[in-house]
């Protein structure tokens, strides 16, 4: 295998739980919004239905069609990520340009097992590139690896 | 001394103070921000309550004036052997210090009236954040001028640079510079009707409370109703009129640019120095700016059509500073190919050479742009589809009130058509222009007709590389790169409309 092309793993499985609880709770939010203005100040208590069914709609089919299309990929250079069901983007991030990292639990990360891996680099567009779903074990080794490249060529 | 400070304190020099007449220029300042407080107060005094208005702006004006005192009382920094020290905060302190070593550069900076009193704003480049709150911390806001110059002058001792400098350039001759006539074109250029819009929008949204409209055409009647024999003219003159109108709307966009471009380019000299550039410009803010070569992420030559048949570009660059809240720095507003090459050559920059092979991009570049406005494009499908059937559908008595009733809809339609028409084929121009080059260490991006751009991206300044798809971009197998670079604009470098696998090609090959 080229040292430039790495081989692209997917992330844990509990990240789409991650996902689905996450985009639930955007979701009852924007119900309950829904639910205010149509029910209480038009007097229409169908329109929160419809965002209800419109948000279940979503919780179902989005995750798993984001986890799908979630990969990540380490070598020696570089670090992968792709990532986007309707807007796909594939990033490259040299590790020589990586400025510092974070390793990131948020309390749903804990819940599921997971963990983010957060590098900064120097850019203004792009500069913070997550990779999202990682076993927290993970997260550290490559957090390490990485660390190893990090050097700043910065003047 | 009753501010923590560390053991060295030999070191770190005696405690300084802003200005006093910062409490003057300060508040000028702080009033400016203030715009809902006028709204209110503005609201006040219309509504009748002027004693209540009254009250408020003395309010306002007090409460301003005493934050700035206080301001002014907990400012101190210290200039020492090794460091700048700024301690700051009315409540809570913040004790700064910035080493020598990693001040980049000073920019001076002098208002209106920060000159007629000789005072000048004196901010440290950091390299560190340039946007964000963080941005404003370095800044020492009014000092003697004098001062401020000897405090630039140690810096740059202090770092290892020649002082020499700044003196010894005067001599020189500088590397570019505009004289009246150039300032007069380059204004001519920046051709803007902003002006018009801003009113327009004005006259929409106040017009009618403050009965002052001057799109309205009862506005001008009203106000001609004396001169009776001026509106027998203008309506018996229809065509006349509307010339009238159209030189009017020139007259002002030559003149909105003009005065812009006056205001900001008055006096715009471009040195060499032995890090970098040194710009000055600016007729009432007069502002001078250092730019180190190394700091440097990229590069950009604009033009647009007109400019471009009379052989004019600007050239900007993208450092990791901004400039005067914009993202780039302009190098040279209005410049010749040959002085581009010059400014190019003084920062160890090669110039484009003309035969540079470039390589289109994908014929989608248009369609999915096309696709993005075919919204539009059905919604005046249908439009038309009715115009054209509904005076077939109704029986022939009705049909001349039916064509009457939708003659106002003509105009309306036709000036979307056309408008679409002309944006199609905007971007099939620049789709003409747009393309992308390897020139050895470097990655060069060209695109756009109207506002055309070239970039010259050295390949060691990209900070990551993305390879963007959408939902439409996907049927026509085209993705986007996306170049990430250290300072500029929030969006990055985008390259747009190349087939996925060139894109990852070329992306493989950026990264070697």
């Amino acid at each position: 295998m080229d040292a430039d092309e790495p081989s692209l793993l997917a992330v844990e499985p509990g990240y789409k739980n991650v996902l689905r609880v996450r985009l639930a709770l955007i979701w009852v939010v924007l119900t309950g919004i829904a639910g205010v203005i149509g029910g209480v100040l038009f007097d229409q208590p169908l329109f929160a239905a419809v965002v209800l069914a419109l948000g279940t709609g979503v919780v179902a089919i989005a995750p798993q069609r984001r986890y799908a299309r979630l990969r990540y990929g380490l070598t020696e250079r570089i670090l992968q990520v792709m990532r986007g069901w309707l807007f796909h983007t594939d990033t490259i991030v040299p590790l020589v340009r990586v400025q510092h990292l974070d390793v990131v639990r948020g309390p749903l990360d804990k819940m599921f097992g997971t963990a983010s891996l957060v590098l900064h680099t120097a850019g203004t567009h792009n500069s913070i590139v997550t990779v999202p779903g990682l076993a927290p074990e993970r997260a550290t080794e490559m957090r390490d690896i990485i660390r190893e490249h990090v050097r700043t060529d910065f003047a | 001394m009753s501010e923590p400070t560390s053991p060295d304190d030999q070191a770190v020099g005696e405690p300084e103070r802003l200005h006093r007449l910062f409490l003057l220029t300060g508040l000028g300042g702080a009033l400016r921000s203030l715009a809902g407080g006028y709204a209110a107060i503005g609201y006040l005094a219309v509504s009748g309550r002027a004693g209540f208005a009254l009250a408020g702006a003395i309010a306002l004006v007090l409460f301003m004036a005493g934050g700035i005192l206080l301001y002014w009382r907990r400012f101190e920094f210290r200039v020492g052997n090794n460091e700048i020290r700024i301690d700051s905060g009315i409540f809570s302190r913040r004790h700064r210090s910035i080493p020598f070593d990693r001040i980049q550069d000073v920019d001076l900076t002098q208002g209106p009236i920060a000159r007629v009193l000789g005072l000048a704003q004196l901010k440290f480049e950091t390299g560190g954040a340039a946007v964000g709150p963080n941005a404003e911390e370095a800044v020492l806001h009014a000092i003697q001028l004098a001062r401020a110059h000897a405090i630039r002058e140690l810096v740059r001792a202090r770092r290892g640079s020649t002082a020499a400098g700044v003196e010894a350039e005067e001599a020189t001759l500088p590397l570019y510079e505009m004289d009246t006539r150039r300032l007069l074109l380059a204004g001519t250029f920046n051709f803007s009707l902003a002006l018009f819009a801003g009113l327009f929008g004005l006259s929409q949204t106040l017009g009618d409370v403050a009965g002052f409209d001057p799109f309205n055409r009862r506005f001008w009647t009203g106000v001609a109703e004396g001169s009776d024999p001026i509106v027998q003219f203008v309506f018996q003159h229809r065509a006349g009129a509307a010339i009238a109108g159209l030189i009017v709307l020139l007259v002002i966009g030559a003149a909105t640019g003009i005065v812009r471009t006056v205001t900001r380019d008055y006096g715009f000299r471009l040195d060499c120095t032995d890090v970098g550039l040194r710009r000055r410009r600016g007729l009432l803010t007069r502002t001078d700016v250092t730019l180190p070569a190394r700091r440097l992420q990229a590069a950009a030559v604009g033009s647009g059509p007109v400019r471009r048949f009379f052989g004019w570009a600007e050239l900007k660059v993208q450092s990791l500073a901004q400039d005067e809240g914009s993202a780039d720095h302009v190098l040279a507003p209005l410049a010749r190919a040959e002085e581009i090459g010059t400014i190019l050559h003084a920062l160890s920059w090669r110039a484009v050479s003309p035969d540079v092979e470039w390589r289109r991009v994908s014929h989608a570049y248009i369609w999915t742009f096309v696709i993005a406005l075919s919204p539009l494009f059905l919604l005046l499908g249908v439009q038309a589809l009715v115009l054209a059937g509904a005076p077939m559908l109704v029986h022939s008595s009705a049909r001349p009130a039916v064509l009457d009733a939708m003659t106002p809809l003509l105009l309306p339609t036709a000036i979307v058509l056309v408008a679409l028409g002309v944006a199609v084929a905007v971007r099939r121009l620049a789709w003409g222009r747009t393309g992308y080059a390897l020139d050895g260490d470097r990655l060069l991006i060209r695109k756009g007709w109207w506002r055309s751009r070239l970039l010259i991206l050295p390949l060691k300044r990209i900070q990551s590389i993305d390879v963007a798809e959408s939902l439409v971009s996907r049927w026509f197998g085209i993705a986007n790169l996306v170049f990430g670079v250290a300072g500029g604009g929030v969006g990055g470098h985008r390259l747009p409309a190349i087939r996925r696998e060139t894109a990852r090609a070329l992306r493989r090959e950026l990264l070697v």
